[in-house]
């Protein structure tokens, strides 16, 4: 059933019955009320795509993010789709698998899709090519630090190197010295920030970085595992780990539990990002609790602040979130007051 | 004669201001206190993610109460249609906001002001859920997050200060000096309420906050502190239940006031009540206007180098009527009173004139005077 037969039905022109669609309130209420109910019986629903064409507007938002297997990504993804929905909004979730190219056809075929703004989540994607969307009037919202130097756009991010350097300082005060870190190849920046914030915390103690303990992985729980390995056959074996992400911490502590390494005893690890199943994990994993919903969230705000506004005064907007060192188990901190609070 | 004040800029009907808790969780709850009189509403604290509440969350004993609710469970999009609803009958709404950062902060009070909020509270003042050290324990973190705040927005802000901080005086300066309009003080603080001794855990699963009539000392020590150290106008918070306890902080250098457990105690009427009683106060002393006794208690705190070293000891006024009290020969740590039935004698030579019989008979027929 499309438009034309329902307003043959209905008696009416296609032009009365687009009105009760879109300007309700300027169609006669009996004859609202009877193409309406022509409508509800024959179940007809209006082609969306032609509609977004007429309004300019399609009521949906594209959501670009690196790695759907990553459980940190869907923390962000859902923040952005609490927001859109409650804007009814229907959000368009891209998984670019950390690959620039994939990442520009998936922006490409958003834009086609005339989505009404884009979300991106620690992106690959250079200046020139998000300077192309804001071009085509869709506005562009990050999430995370970008690759490249993408300028003019709202950002929603952490602190990645003071929140590692945090998660450092906490392991040199419960007295550890060799420390090593596993971090993720992606994202790149950020994994970067939080090299310096180790080696900050390191140098400020006057224990000099060791290359062997700055340990490069893909950024998966099977990352964390050779790379752990790699750590455990050193002549000096690391006392304590902090990784770039949970994931990596959870592969490094299956490494370690296959060469009965206990955790934290001999080898104590800090991670990042707290997703859910840190908590659940044995010894429960102390990490870095990147607020990953609530960056979804206000990424979400931002990218309709300029879609309700136009208000070009938001694309200079950067929002900073606060992270927190989530203390449990797995770093041998042994007073309880700290896991509290 | 008015109950009316001026605070912030802002025309209250009278100075009790029902503060940010549960009570105040939404439209209808705001709109129901303008109702029942309250002379401004705060909303429950807004934050930017919403959390989920546990349960149970609020424990009473002995008159306070602990409670471990964290922050307002609406989503800030939902409070934009909340506040209009809140709004539907004049009344003066502050939204209570928190955050961590100062781009944050700024951001959701800039929202709130677009939706028409009268003013913003920055409550980073909370006991728990923010770490040990309590946001508003730094001077630099509320200077920060102030001035930000103070830079986005065009309505006053005031900044809700903490208890759980060594140098009150220092933090109300940083907010004076970030352009803070108002201070309010105080928030809960952080407390155990008690231990269930046949189960052996306290009553709250974790820390809380601790409010109702046992805070109300801490709430006065520190109102009178900002008062005497910034010229910012103070809203006064901390076990605040009847008329008298309101003249207590408006004597101590107060604008207005902030009621929150009473309320969830007794309900929104209870405003009604309060405004009655202060009323009535206000006519039998002659006051036409609440400006008139703002702070007149305040020169009465004196350094302990000011306070004159008197000779006082204690004496008895009149005769005492109850033959099995002993509570003044009790309370003596210096052996200075004997009693045999209804006969108090005070020794002058032992009796240091430290005045706590004075306040432990239950008739207060003990007074200190000149030997």
């Amino acid at each position: 059933m499309n438009i034309k037969e329902i307003a043959k039905k209905a008696g009416v022109s296609v032009a009365t019955v687009s009105r009760v669609l879109n300007h309700p309130e300027s169609v006669a209420p009996e004859t609202k009320e009877r193409i309406l109910n022509v409508i509800e019986e024959s179940e007809y629903t209006p082609n969306w795509f032609a509609r977004g064409l007429n309004f300019n507007k399609t009521d949906t938002i594209g959501l670009l993010i690196p790695n759907i297997l990553n459980p940190s990504y869907m923390e962000i993804a859902k923040g952005v789709e609490d927001v859109a929905h409650q804007k009814n909004y229907t959000t368009l979730l891209c998984n670019a698998e950390n690959a620039v190219e994939k990442e520009r056809k998936y922006v490409d075929s958003l834009q086609k899709r005339r989505v009404d703004g884009i979300v991106l989540v620690s992106s690959m994607l250079e200046n020139e090519d998000v300077e192309g969307i804001k071009k085509q009037g869709i506005p562009v919202v990050l999430i995370g630090e970008n690759k490249g130097d993408i300028k003019d756009v709202p950002i929603v991010r952490i602190d990645c190197e003071g929140a590692a350097y945090k998660a450092v300082r906490h392991l040199i005060d419960i007295g550890y010295k060799d420390i090593a870190i596993i971090y993720g190849t992606t994202p790149e920046r950020e994994n970067k920030r939080k090299i310096e914030g180790y080696i900050q915390a390191l140098a400020e103690e006057g224990i000099s970085e060791r290359e062997e303990y700055i340990q490069e992985a893909a950024n998966t729980i099977e990352g964390g595992y050779i790379a752990a390995k790699r750590l455990i056959d050193l002549k000096r074996r690391p006392r304590a780990i902090f990784t770039s992400s949970d994931l990596l911490a959870f592969g490094a502590i299956d490494a370690m539990k296959d060469h009965e390494i206990k955790v934290p005893e001999e080898v104590a690890f800090v991670g990042f990002d707290n997703i859910r199943m840190s908590n659940l994990i044995d010894p429960k994993l102390t990490t870095v609790e990147k607020p990953m919903h609530k960056m979804g969230v206000v990424g979400a705000r931002l990218l309709f602040d300029i879609m309700d506004t136009k208000d070009e005064e938001n694309n200079s907007r950067e929002i900073l979130l606060q992270s927190k060192l989530k203390i449990r188990k797995s770093c041998g901190h042994r007073e309880r007051i700290g896991e509290i609070f | 004669m008015t109950l009316a004040i001026d605070f912030m800029g802002l025309k209250l009907k009278n100075p009790i201001i029902v503060a940010a808790g549960p009570w105040s969780r939404n439209g209808e709850m705001l709109n129901k206190a303008i109702l029942a009189g309250a002379g401004a509403v705060v909303t429950e604290t807004i934050v930017n993610e919403v959390n989920i509440d546990v349960r149970p969350r609020v424990a009473y004993h002995n008159g306070g109460v602990q409670n471990i609710r964290l922050y307002s469970d609406i989503l800030l999009e939902e409070w934009e249609r909340e506040i209009d609803i809140a709004k539907s009958h004049d009344g003066i709404v502050i939204a209570s906001i928190c955050a961590q950062t100062s781009s944050e902060i700024s951001y959701i009070a800039g929202k709130m002001e677009k939706v028409g909020v009268d003013a913003i509270e920055l409550g980073l003042a909370s006991p728990m859920g923010e770490g040990l050290e309590v946001m508003a324990a730094s001077a630099e973190k509320i200077y920060e997050m102030t001035r930000k705040v103070v830079n986005s927005v065009d309505i006053p802000v005031m900044v809700k200060l903490s208890q759980n901080v060594t140098n009150m005086s220092k933090v109300a300066c940083a907010v004076e000096k970030a352009g803070g309009s108002a201070i309010s003080a105080i928030d809960t603080v952080r407390c155990i309420l008690g231990v269930d001794i046949k189960g052996r855990k306290p009553y709250l699963a974790t820390y809380g906050g601790y409010s109702g009539p046992p805070i109300k000392p801490l709430g006065l020590a520190s109102v009178a502190t900002i008062a005497q150290s910034t010229k910012l106008p103070v809203c006064g918070i901390g076990g605040i239940e009847t008329y008298e306890n309101v003249l207590e902080y408006l004597m101590l250098g107060a604008s207005a006031i902030q009621m929150g457990t009473a309320l969830m105690l007794n309900g929104f009427e209870h405003i009604e009540a309060v405004k009655g009683d202060l009323e009535a106060w206000m006519l039998e002393n002659g006051i036409e206007d609440l400006s008139e006794i703002r702070g007149a208690a305040l020169s009465e705190i004196k350094s302990f180098d000011e306070i004159q070293v008197e000779p006082k000891v204690s004496h008895l006024s009149d005769i005492c009527q109850r033959n099995d009290c002993e509570k003044c020969v009790k309370g003596c740590v210096y052996e200075a009173i004997s009693k045999a039935g209804c006969s108090v004698i005070v020794n002058e030579d032992k009796c240091r004139g430290c005045g706590l019989c004075c306040d432990v008979c239950p008739d207060r027929i003990l007074e200190l005077i000149w030997p």
